[in-house]
């Protein structure tokens, strides 16, 4: 493994742990845009001697924030009466999977691949669509990057985007709901 | 949330099914915390379960989910993982993941890439071990390119002669040829054959070993060239060559000849560099000469069986090495007490071994002294036709090796599974067998029983 192969920045805040001897301003300043970018809702930093906690609330809406301690896993497994457990953990996609259930009456668009959730093609421009846009089967609706390739996300319907189930910056896994549409 | 002093604090497990949730286990005792991915057909598994945080990472065909390599590196990223244990089959022996592992800075829990590359194409690893001191089965050094080629080298030999796939495993692009007029068809059919289950249709040929007994060797190495065997594993109940049940140790190794062949293993094992836990694979004839067969460069599905008999923890050691600790054990403090015996339970019908997919309606796991049950099954899971069949696997350690088998049959017997068929019937009905009570056993072991059970059922 080499060290100076190109980091994500997730990787480099695990790196940035290691020779660091004191918090730094500046550093505190790249984890918060970490946290930002990454559309982390929590973010814990050890070292020898320190630890930072970094908590954004504007993603409440997210249960179990990623790094949380889970809460202590239920009932032995062998015996378990329900047939679709619950996940004790976090599991990326519950809470849009549950918003979306509800929305019966919508024509869902999944995200095809696991990775990031973009609305806009870069930081500064404006999203691909928002709510009340018309989308046709080729609009594309959003980026989700995964393993640092921009993959554009086309509607496959066509209607009125109504819903938008994930926040952006948010990770995605393979078929969570991401637009509800309108036709 | 507890202190965690070690160097991973959390593991991806790239891989679904009771070796998820086995390696899950030791992550917790460790104080590792876990990341389970699954396809969407495994929402429900209890590896998604038990994990800290889980990921779907594509649908149920395998070559989007499990074998999706840039799902799971954008997973790993995404949850920032230390490392990523590959379980076995899927991508555990891909040198390419590993080398991708590598690329990221994600520790790949097992072996160099390199060691992984040079073991996976079997001729080269056969020549390779020879060269490393281990014997091997008389035969043609590369793959056979004719058919004259390969009846000169057959007379060589002298038959019967098997022909296998270069790339092979799990028994396809196999045939035994018994005579000069088979070989010309048996070359041709292994090839195809090979050619479509590994997209290389290289075969090679070699001398075939009537009734030998498919004996492993457990090695452990670390990253500064220590390296250890756990003793033998006894592999011969096999149905066209995939493993049914496994015992430790094995009823005809003497200590000598145990530490014949685990010097042998460890000393090839050093010279190849290995690292992490492994697995030497070889056949043992009749007069006791052992030849090596290949190695596999993973953690291994009936693995429990040599950790029931030397109290040792494989995965826990995996963890270890790949954190870079040192192996912390010599060849003196291998421990063996008792014998331990696996049954591999598949969603399968008994007689017939189709599978057998479909909703478990009840479900009772055995339990009492000495007894192990690794899963991710239970009541109401619906077991789904995409992946191998095995549900479970039913471990049992006792003092003996006739205690160990009363102990699996009532083990055997109070397993209740519902709704499905499983091999559990077909595995009481091998614990009274006269032949498999007295250690007698081979790979033809299995031939033997169902030809004697099928005349049977005939007679009725």
């Amino acid at each position: 493994m080499s060290a100076d192969k190109e980091e994500t920045g997730a990787r480099r805040a695990r790196n940035a742990q290691r020779p660091a001897p004191s918090v730094n301003m500046e550093e505190l300043r790249e984890l918060i845009g970490l946290l930002r970018e990454n559309g982390l809702a929590e973010l814990e930093l050890e070292n020898e001697g320190f630890r930072v906690r970094l908590r954004r609330e504007s993603a409440a809406s997210e249960p179990a924030s990623h790094g949380a301690a889970p809460p202590p896993a239920p009932a032995p497994a062998a015996h378990a009466p329900a047939p679709t457990p619950a996940h004790p953990g976090t599991h990326l996609g519950t809470q849009a999977t549950t918003a979306a259930a509800q929305d019966q009456d919508l024509h869902i668009i999944p995200s095809p691949i696991v990775g990031t959730f973009y609305r806009s093609p870069s930081p500064t421009a404006d999203p691909f669509v928002k709510i009340g846009s018309n989308v046709g089967p080729e609009s594309v609706v959003c980026i989700i990057e995964a393993m640092k390739l921009m993959n554009e996300i086309q509607a496959e319907a066509t209607g009125e985007v109504v819903k938008i189930y994930v926040e952006n910056g948010q990770p995605v896994e393979y078929g969570q709901p991401l637009f509800g549409i309108r036709s | 949330m507890a202190f965690n002093p070690r160097k991973f604090k959390k593991i991806l497990i790239a891989n679904r099914g009771e070796i998820a949730c086995r390696i899950i286990w030791t992550c917790k005792e460790m104080g590792i915390k876990t990341v389970a991915v699954h396809s969407d057909v495994d929402r429900d598994s209890l590896h998604v379960r038990f994990a800290d945080e889980a990921a779907c990472i594509g649908p149920a065909p395998s070559a989007q989910s499990y074998l999706n390599i840039p799902a799971i590196i954008s997973t790993a990223e995404i949850f920032n993982v230390d490392a990523i244990h590959p379980g076995y089959g899927f991508l555990a022996e891909s040198a390419y993941f590993a080398e991708i592992c590598d690329a990221c800075n994600i520790k790949f829990i097992g072996p160099p890439a390199r060691v992984i590359r040079l073991m996976g194409d079997k001729i080269e690893a056969r020549r390779v071990m020879h060269e490393a001191g281990l014997p091997i089965v008389p035969g043609s050094p590369d793959a056979v390119t004719s058919e004259e080629e390969g009846i000169k080298l057959a007379r060589e030999i002298g038959y019967p002669v098997i022909v296998k796939a270069s790339a092979g495993g799990g028994g396809r692009g196999m045939r035994i040829v018994r005579s000069e007029q088979e070989l010309g068809k048996a070359l041709e059919t292994a090839s195809t054959e090979a050619a479509a289950a590994f997209n290389d249709g290289s075969v090679y040929i070699e001398k075939y070993i009537e009734r030998p007994r498919h004996i492993e060797i457990q090695v452990l190495a670390d990253e500064f060239g220590e390296c250890i065997h756990l003793g033998e594993r006894e592999c011969s109940i096999q149905r066209r060559h995939q493993k049914l049940m496994e015992e430790a140790p094995s009823t005809v190794l003497t200590p000598e000849m145990r530490k014949t062949m685990g010097d042998a293993a460890v000393a090839a094992c050093k010279k190849l560099g290995y690292s992490s836990a492994g697995t030497c694979e070889f056949l043992l004839d009749v007069n006791g000469n052992f030849y090596f067969m290949e190695m596999n460069t993973r953690i291994q599905v009936e693995h429990p069986v040599t950790e029931m008999v030397t109290l040792a923890d494989i995965v826990r050691n995996q963890i270890r090495i790949a954190e870079g600790e040192p192996l912390g054990y010599t060849q003196d403090d291998l421990l063996i007490v008792g014998h331990a015996i696996e049954c591999r339970i598949n969603a399968e019908n008994p007689e017939t071994f189709a599978p057998s997919p479909g909703t478990i309606t009840a479900f009772n796991l055995p339990g009492g002294p000495g007894v192990r049950v690794d899963t991710f099954v239970y009541s109401g899971y619906q077991v789904t036709p995409f992946y191998d069949s095995m549900i479970a696997k039913v471990i049992v350690h006792a003092r003996t090796r006739e205690l160990a088998i009363a102990r699996m049959k009532r083990a055997l017997e109070a397993m209740v599974i519902e709704g499905i068929k499983t091999t559990v019937p077909l595995h009481l009905k091998i614990m009274d067998d006269p032949r498999f009570r007295a250690g007698d056993i081979g790979t033809d072991f299995m031939e033997y029983f169902l030809a004697k059970n099928g005349k049977k059922a005939a007679a009725q």
